[in-house]
């Protein structure tokens, strides 16, 4: 268990930093003065020290000085009321890990601490040199903050029924919050998680493009997409340079809908995995977006592939039991998919019912995959 | 004569103009030009024509103190640029233009000294960007009081530049001989454009917050952690650390001035990439 040493002049400073590092389950010491500091690294290591700058006897740049001049490396935070460039420019120099400025916030101790402990210090260099897009199918799982409510889609348009008819064409399973302004969209981002943004490119009074830059400092994971009406003008290219990910036009068509569920929800639960077994999902949509659905499903076949090949297993079991049979997209894909399991030196079977085994038997080519009726089947196989 | 001499006298000569309302102001002609060229579509936004203006605080300094007097006599009232454009209308905007680029052709013969200018330009533009989604950071949206702030933060360092041209002219065209290099004329800047910066605000009664982050945007404000001025004195540190500055830097005092940002912000080590990524990009080709 790390231990900390608090030193600070102030007793109700010591006592509530040591009741925050308590609660990250962290021992804690105090002193409170330089030469207490000092005289208590000399009793014992310590994994952290937290030190004011301005104490009697010997003050924190003091204490820092002859830290490091006797070769102690125990990292520091400097707590402080002090914040003055000069001030703080010469403790970094003698070498701090970070910096809190007091009053401070709980939450920002109990960060911090733990960032420093993990090795992951503030004093580098954290800027951002390249400017590299923002994922544009972002992973919420592990990601979210905590304490903050995850929602999938977020609407920034003034006019509500824009909210109100995208509510209508999304599945319910995906969550959306609609605002009308921008000083809404902020506090709203401030409070939660998003997947995707949508942002009017005509809100009034308001720079859409700025805009969701202001978004994106809160909502660094999230796509940001623009709504916009459909012109002449390149518009996804507009889009694009003004920092936004993709485009969806009003009014909305179904079909343009789908297509953004499909970028930018669907894939994510198209293909699930468990251990060696790899579940596609039903179809929903209408029958002439099935060649969209397999197109979606064979784009996400390869990384899961990857990942149980990864995982050191010999076979991949491929379960398409509720996958539409209709036509031969189906065929094509398990074809395509024992051809990549064969590539990476699996071997591949495929789950399914009465009428994938009818499919599989009307085509020369996929007569020899291995079929079964259920997974545990497929697993007894793969066992034997 | 030395750079602390020169500087002394410099400001002096300023801050008379500006007192007498006699100074000529320096803008860059890229910006000019290209804001004129879009004033002449009938149809043309304000939105269109304030992404141009907004890249110079000079010319969005003088629109706003055009429009305060227009508007508010007192200059008590904030205005911002977008307000300052409407209120005055495309024909005044254009009018002020034209004058603009008949005062001063903003170039330097030395080389350097030219390519500085433009980064004092584009530092500039760089903090305003940066405050702004600073700003988005605490859920307040109004993005443009924090734009204008970081704009005009360094406005002194255009008007000592405009005089320090006019010695340079009278150096090198009258008596024939050399003048300061870059490095010298960069400190002389420095030295003095913060107390220049605050009487131009002053006198042109800019909004009081910008007349603050002109005067106090070097240090953070322990006593009002979500003022403007730590807004500004934030931006400006991260954008030095990206590169996005004109003039010597000392690299341990904007590192320990990013490092009290984070705390007096709450910024993260992602926020800061999120707020810093592309930037340099975006802002490279502004001014060609």
């Amino acid at each position: 268990m790390a231990t900390i040493l608090t030193v600070d002049d102030s007793r109700s400073v010591r006592t509530i930093v040591a009741k925050q590092v308590k609660d990250l389950g962290f021992e804690v010491e105090e002193a409170e003065d330089g030469v207490q500091g000092l005289s208590k690294l000399g009793e014992r290591e310590y994994d952290l020290v937290l030190l004011d700058v301005t104490m009697p006897n010997l003050d924190g740049p003091g204490m820092l000085a002859k830290m490091r001049e006797g070769g102690n490396k125990t990292p520091v935070i400097m707590l402080t009321s002090e914040s003055k460039r000069s001030v703080v420019s010469g403790v970094m120099k003698i070498g701090i890990a970070d910096y809190i400025l007091k009053p401070f916030k709980p939450e920002e101790l109990r960060a911090k601490v733990l960032s420093v402990l993990q090795g992951e210090g503030g004093a580098e260099d954290v800027l951002a040199v390249t400017s590299e897009p923002a994922a544009a199918a972002p992973e919420p799982a592990g990601r979210v903050e905590a304490g903050k409510q995850f929602v999938d889609v977020l609407v920034v348009d003034d006019m509500e029924n824009v909210h109100k008819k995208l509510r209508t064409m999304l599945p319910a399973h995906i969550t959306l919050n609609g605002v009308t302004s921008a000083q809404a969209a902020l506090q709203s981002c401030r409070q939660r998680v998003y997947r995707v943004a949508l942002v009017d490119t005509e809100i009034p009074d308001v720079d859409s493009a700025v805009l969701a830059q202001q978004l994106k400092v809160l909502q660094p994971h999230a796509a940001f997409v623009a709504l916009a009406l459909r012109t002449t003008n390149d518009v996804l290219g507009e889009a694009r340079a003004q920092g936004f990910d993709n485009v969806l036009f009003k009014p909305f068509s179904q079909d343009n809908v789908d297509d953004f569920i499909g970028q930018y929800f669907d894939n994510l639960d198209l293909l699930t995995a468990e251990e060696n077994v790899l579940k596609a999902a039903a179809f929903t949509g209408r029958a002439d977006r099935i060649d969209k659905y397999y197109t979606r499903i064979a784009e996400t076949f390869s990384p899961a592939l990857n990942k149980v090949a990864a995982a050191c297993f010999e076979d991949v079991i491929l379960d398409v039991s509720v996958a539409p049979t209709t036509g031969d997209r189906l065929a094509k894909f398990l074809l395509a998919a024992a051809d990549q399991a064969k590539q990476v030196g699996m071997r591949f079977a495929v789950v399914g019912g009465g009428e994938l085994q009818k499919i599989l038997n009307t085509y020369t080519e996929t007569k020899e995959l291995k079929f079964y009726a259920s997974v545990s089947e497929a697993q007894a196989a793969s066992q034997a | 004569m030395g750079a602390e001499k020169l500087s002394e006298q410099l400001e002096q000569i300023v801050l008379k103009r500006i007192a007498e309302d006699s100074l000529v102001l320096p803008t860059l002609p890229s910006v000019v030009a290209k804001a004129l060229e879009v004033l002449k579509d009938p149809d043309v936004s304000f939105k269109q024509v304030g992404t141009i203006i907004e890249r110079d605080p000079v010319i969005a300094a003088r629109l706003l103190r055009q429009a305060t007097s227009a508007a508010f006599a007192g200059g008590t009232k904030k205005v911002t640029l977008p307000e300052a454009l409407t209120r005055l209308g495309a024909k005044a905007v254009r009018s002020l233009l034209v004058e603009a680029t008949a005062q001063k052709v903003f170039m330097s013969r030395d080389p350097k000294i030219a390519d500085s200018m433009k980064r004092v330009w584009q530092h500039s533009v760089a903090v305003a960007t940066l405050s702004r989604d600073v700003l988005a950071l605490s859920g307040n949206a109004d993005s443009e009081a924090a734009y204008l702030a970081g704009l005009l933060h360094d406005v002194g360092k255009p008007v000592v530049a405009a005089i320090l041209l006019e010695f340079e002219r009278q150096m090198t065209e009258v008596y024939n001989r050399p003048f300061i290099d870059s490095a010298e004329w960069m400190a002389v800047i420095a030295r003095t454009h913060r107390p220049v910066g605050v009487a131009l605000a002053e006198k042109w009664q800019m909004p009081e917050q910008v007349t603050r982050c002109i005067r106090d945007s070097a240090e953070y404000d322990n006593a009002d952690r979500a003022s403007l001025v730590n807004i500004v004195c934030f931006s400006n540190s991260l954008a030095k650390k990206t590169g996005l500055y004109a003039g010597t830097i000392d690299a341990d005092e904007v590192d320990a001035l990013v490092m009290i940002g984070r705390s007096i912000i709450g910024a993260n080590d992602e926020i800061i990439k999120t707020l810093t990524r592309g930037l340099k990009e975006r802002l490279s080709n502004l001014y060609d």
